[in-house]
């Protein structure tokens, strides 16, 4: 996967932490996309999918303040950055352009 | 990093040992623990462990790349580090650039010198002339009953290739030639020249990278001749042209057509420029029309097909010999072929140059030793400084190999800044060691590729060499000790002995070059005041270069008919000659021997009157009369030594010449031997004289009279009377009148004799600059270690004052233990010279013998008292210290 280019995973991580709201972490990411793909997801695979978004700049993160329920650990807390909203936005269109052929290709 | 109380252990020592970054380790164990968590409330403990070791797994499996840039994660970690180190070197360097600069001093000095030193041996020796598998190529030998010689004439050759079926057979003849590139070109020089057979880049694997090669094709008789020039040729003479191929050049008397440009690297043999076919020889050299094939004597080689072994191939050339035209089948004339694989191509100019291979390849070695060993010292010296510092870096958690590798990185980083200033330095020497080494004209010099990977090599030794001296030093070591500071100072003895060592290494190895240097020094001072027997000033050679162009007729001895009387006439000539040899312009040796007393003489074929325009005296007997030159009655002088070695005490007038016998290959590569029968007469006795190599010192001499038959190939020689002026141009002018295209190569015998007496100069200049930097460097890391263990030594010194030592005392005592491993080092240098000496050297120390004691002498005084000031410095300061200061300080 190189460039600016989306994975599948990625994907779904990309719009797990656009639909978990600005500010959330690698545990609910983990667990949403596990509910939403219904099939069993690793944290190291989450941990591997925000460092490869946050390295092609779709993602940024900044260390949280130290939580007490965490055990006095601060977290990472991740939001999506404009161009990685816009990335998947290509990535939706071009599905949805796809989708719209084959549908009129049924018709005909 | 903490574990949360209900967390499982193992996970816990499962994602310590996980690639994940320590930093972040925290962090991921929170997370794992809430997902933990979660689990079990959701769906039991079991599942939720479960989910766990799974998670933990994923982080073996999932890599994630870099996170963040400032914290490298474990797959970068090791460049990241490295680029650490690295930093920490530039810093700790720039804090003593004293150090830095007298380190990449001696390392560029070493491996320049080293890198030049190999890049003129690869080219003269290692990297062969280009010949593909040169095993199978073996030399064709022409041998009898009597004798074996290289030589057959080119319609023996002819008949060998028609009948070989197991052997590829090829000729080459070597041979000069003016080769112009432009028709108005003036002086220019000989160019070598090789004459092949159609197939000889078949055989030896020759390519060309512009045009054709030759082929059986070309050896033809009409047309300009095809021409193949080498790539040296190519750079040097047609700036690399790029429309080259088609071009002409005129090679001595005819135009050829350039058809090829030799690959690099091919130089097939001893550095040819320029191949042409052998159809091509008279057209180069001769005045007439060529209509036959070339009367001319070639070398042969054989490409021995693929599985054919040597007997099988020797046996079937041997069938082939034996039915030569006009040569009997049996008997002691019969020729067969031997096949010598020392022989082939390409392997005669290695043989001749394996000494100075040798004395360069130990002086490349001594050199590299040297510098390492004071890089060494010095790292060493700093390291004694940085105890404290590595104590405080095992103190935060810094491995042993974490430390050991900084120090490796330091020198490294030294040594690559060393190669590069030393590839500039070597790229400035190489031309000046290759005329040290009489690298042969036309050899191309330049480094390639293998050059650069030897000094890649040795870069990385004497890098990782000179780091791991220093942590070799720091083994054993308590590293925390040192902070305890300066009075908990633990005294081990191991790192003094390796100091002690180092600086043995480094008086050894310069006592050696100096002795060497000196000797050479005065073996230059001798050869110029040497007697060589006659007078070299105003006497010149002069070589006709008519080659072939009279072959078969009469045409040379017309030549020099006509010549001499009018070089005679010319003012000012004192006297004129023939002769096949001038002096200090090669020679043919031989050996005689008789009642088991071989020796080796210098065989020469000379007119009448070559002893008198030489100037030698014929001390008994006579001169060769014309009758007998023209008879070719056997008949010789002898030199005055040879006649006093065989008929000591009685006249040699009238015996028999010793017979000869052939000598071993290594001593004279590529020459025809041919034992001649009957064996000659002593008819007179000259004084002797050294006429050949220098340093051989050999006047033993046997001339025979010159075969007018011979005349082609002999050399003018002339003496012209002091103080006149033009009879050099005259005499080309007259040369000229009677042949227009005489190719005249005049040689001062003078110049001769100042080239053979630069040898030792030459060599003495080599090892005396590295003998002068040997000594500088051993004294700069021997004021380093002083410096460095006297500092340390303050208190104890402190203490034996406030006991009652005197300040001489010390200073005794400083210096005897400072002192005493350059002398150990001496003496071990000196009684290397006397081995080096002895066995590789004896044979160019010109009347200097190896065990030359003011050499020695010189060496040993000359370090002793570079050591002492370098030692008397340090210990001084130190030996005059405060006691009360020093107690106070501890």
């Amino acid at each position: 996967m190189k460039g600016d280019r989306l994975g599948e995973f990625e994907e779904f991580t990309l719009l797990a932490v656009r639909a978990l709201g600005d500010s959330t972490y690698a545990v609910p990411v983990q667990q949403y996309v596990e509910k939403v793909t219904a099939r069993p997801v690793s944290l190291g695979s989450i941990y591997a999918a925000l460092a490869r978004l946050e390295e092609k700049g779709f993602l940024r993160s900044t260390m949280s303040e130290a939580l007490a329920q965490r055990g006095g650990k601060s977290k990472r807390v991740y939001s999506v950055t404009p161009s990685g909203l816009r990335t998947a936005r290509d990535l939706h269109r071009l599905r949805e352009r796809m989708w719209h052929a084959i549908t009129e290709g049924g018709r005909s | 990093m903490t574990r949360q109380s209900d967390f499982p252990r193992a996970a816990h020592w499962l994602l310590r040992m996980s690639p994940v970054p320590r930093d972040m380790r925290a962090e991921v164990q929170a997370d794992l623990h809430e997902l933990f968590v979660a689990r079990r409330l959701d769906r039991g403990s079991l599942h939720a462990h479960w989910r766990l070791y799974h998670d933990v797994a994923s982080l073996w499996l999932q890599r994630r790349p870099a996170q963040h840039p400032t914290a490298p994660t474990s797959t970068f970690g090791l460049l990241g580090d490295t680029r650490g180190d690295l930093r920490y070197a530039a810093r700790m360097f720039a804090r003593q650039p004293a150090i830095l600069l007298l380190t990449i001093v001696g390392l560029s000095l070493g491996l320049g010198i080293a890198t030049a030193a190999f890049s003129i041996m690869n080219a003269a020796v290692l990297r062969g002339e280009g010949v593909v598998d040169p095993d199978r190529a073996p030399g064709v030998l022409r041998a009898t009953g009597r004798s074996v010689a290289t030589a057959w004439s080119y319609q023996e050759f002819v008949h060998l290739r028609e009948g070989a079926t197991r052997t590829q057979v090829e000729a080459v003849n070597q041979d000069g030639a003016v080769v112009r590139t432009t028709t108005g070109e003036a002086d220019a020089p000989v160019t070598r020249l090789t004459f092949v057979s159609g197939g000889f880049f078949s055989a030896t694997g020759g390519r060309a990278i512009a045009g054709r090669t030759l082929e059986a094709a070309d050896e033809r008789l009409d047309g300009p001749p095809p021409v193949i020039v080498s790539f040296v040729f190519w750079t040097s003479r047609l700036n690399r042209d790029p429309q080259a191929v088609g071009r002409t050049i005129w090679i001595g008397r005819t135009a050829a057509t350039i058809v090829g440009v030799a690959e690099r690297g091919f130089t097939v043999p001893s550095n040819t420029l320029i191949w042409l076919p052998l159809t091509s020889y008279d057209a180069v050299y001769s005045t007439r029309p060529v209509v036959t094939p070339p009367k001319v004597m070639v070398q042969v080689f054989g490409r021995l097909f693929p599985g054919v072994a040597f007997p099988e191939a020797e046996a079937q050339l041997s069938a082939v010999a034996g039915s030569l035209p006009g040569v009997p089948s049996t008997g002691e004339s019969a020729v067969r072929v031997r096949l010598d694989p020392r022989g082939g191509l390409g392997r005669m100019s290695s043989s001749n140059v394996l000494a100075i291979t040798l004395f360069v390849f130990a002086v490349i070695g001594l050199v590299l030793l040297l510098t390492c060993a004071n890089v060494a010292t010095v790292l060493i010296s700093t390291a004694i400084t940085r105890e404290r510092e590595m104590g405080v870096r095992a103190a935060l958690g810094a491995s042993r190999w974490r430390i050991v590798r900084q120090l490796v990185t330091e020198s490294l980083a030294l040594g690559a800044v060393a190669a590069t200033v030393g590839l500039v330095f070597a790229y400035w020497t190489i031309p000046t060691i290759g005329t040290m080494i009489e690298a042969p004209a036309g050899a191309d010099l330049a480094p390639d590729f293998s050059v650069y990977i030897f000094l890649g090599i040795v870069t990385l030794m004497s890098g990782v060499g000179a780091g791991l001296a220093p942590a070799w030093h720091s083994r054993g070591a308590d590293l925390l000790t040192p902070l305890k500071g300066e009075g908990a100072h633990d005294r081990r003895m191991a790192p003094r002995r390796l100091r002690s060592l180092l600086v043995m290494t480094q008086a050894a190895a310069s006592v050696l070059l100096i002795v060497l240097a000196t000797l050479f020094v005065r073996a230059t001072w001798r050869a110029a005041t040497v007697d060589v027997g006659f007078d070299p000033n105003e006497l010149y050679a002069v070589s006709a270069g008519l080659g072939n162009a009279f072959s078969g007729n009469d045409g040379v001895k017309r030549f020099w008919a006509r010549a001499m009387p009018e070089l005679q006439a010319v003012p000012g000539m004192a006297a004129v000659t023939l002769a096949e040899m001038t002096p200090f312009a090669g020679g043919s040796k031989t050996a005689i021997t008789r009642d088991a007393a071989a020796h080796v003489v210098h065989l020469n074929r000379t007119r009448a009157d070559y002893f008198a325009t030489l100037g030698l005296r014929i001390l008994d007997g006579r001169t060769f009369t014309a009758g007998e030159i023209a008879a070719k009655t056997p008949v010789a002088l002898v030199s005055q030594s040879l006649a006093r070695a065989y008929w000591p005490g009685q006249s040699p007038l009238g015996q028999i010449l010793p017979q000869e016998i052939p000598l071993p290959p290594t001593t004279a590569p590529g020459k025809t031997i041919v034992i001649s029968a009957p064996r000659p007469v002593i008819i007179g006795v000259v004084a002797g004289a050294i006429t050949a190599r220098l340093h051989e010192r050999s006047t033993f001499a046997v001339y025979e009279p010159l075969d007018p038959g011979s005349e082609v190939f002999a050399q003018l020689l002339i003496r012209i009377a002091p103080g006149t002026t033009g009879a050099i141009q005259q005499m080309s002018q007259r040369l000229r009148a009677i042949d227009p295209q005489v190719d005249l190569r005049i040689t001062s015998v003078a110049a001769g004799l100042r080239q053979e007496a630069s040898r030792p100069r030459m060599l003495a200049t080599l090892t005396g600059f590295v003998g002068i930097i040997a000594i500088v460097l051993c004294v700069i890391g021997l004021y380093g270690v002083t410096a460095s263990v006297v500092g340390q030594r303050t208190r104890e010194m402190g203490v034996r004052i406030a006991i009652g030592a005197q300040s001489s005392d010390l200073l005794r005592l400083l210096m005897w233990e400072s002192l005493r491993p350059v002398v150990v080092g001496v003496a071990l240098g000196a009684g290397a010279a006397l081995l080096a000496s002895r066995a590789v050297l004896a044979v160019m120390f010109f009347g200097v013998s190896p065990r030359d004691p003011i050499a020695l002498a010189g060496a040993a005084v000359i370090l002793l008292a570079a050591a002492f000031l370098a030692v008397l410095v340090p210990t001084r300061r130190a030996a005059s210290v405060d006691a009360a200061f020093v107690l106070r300080q501890s």
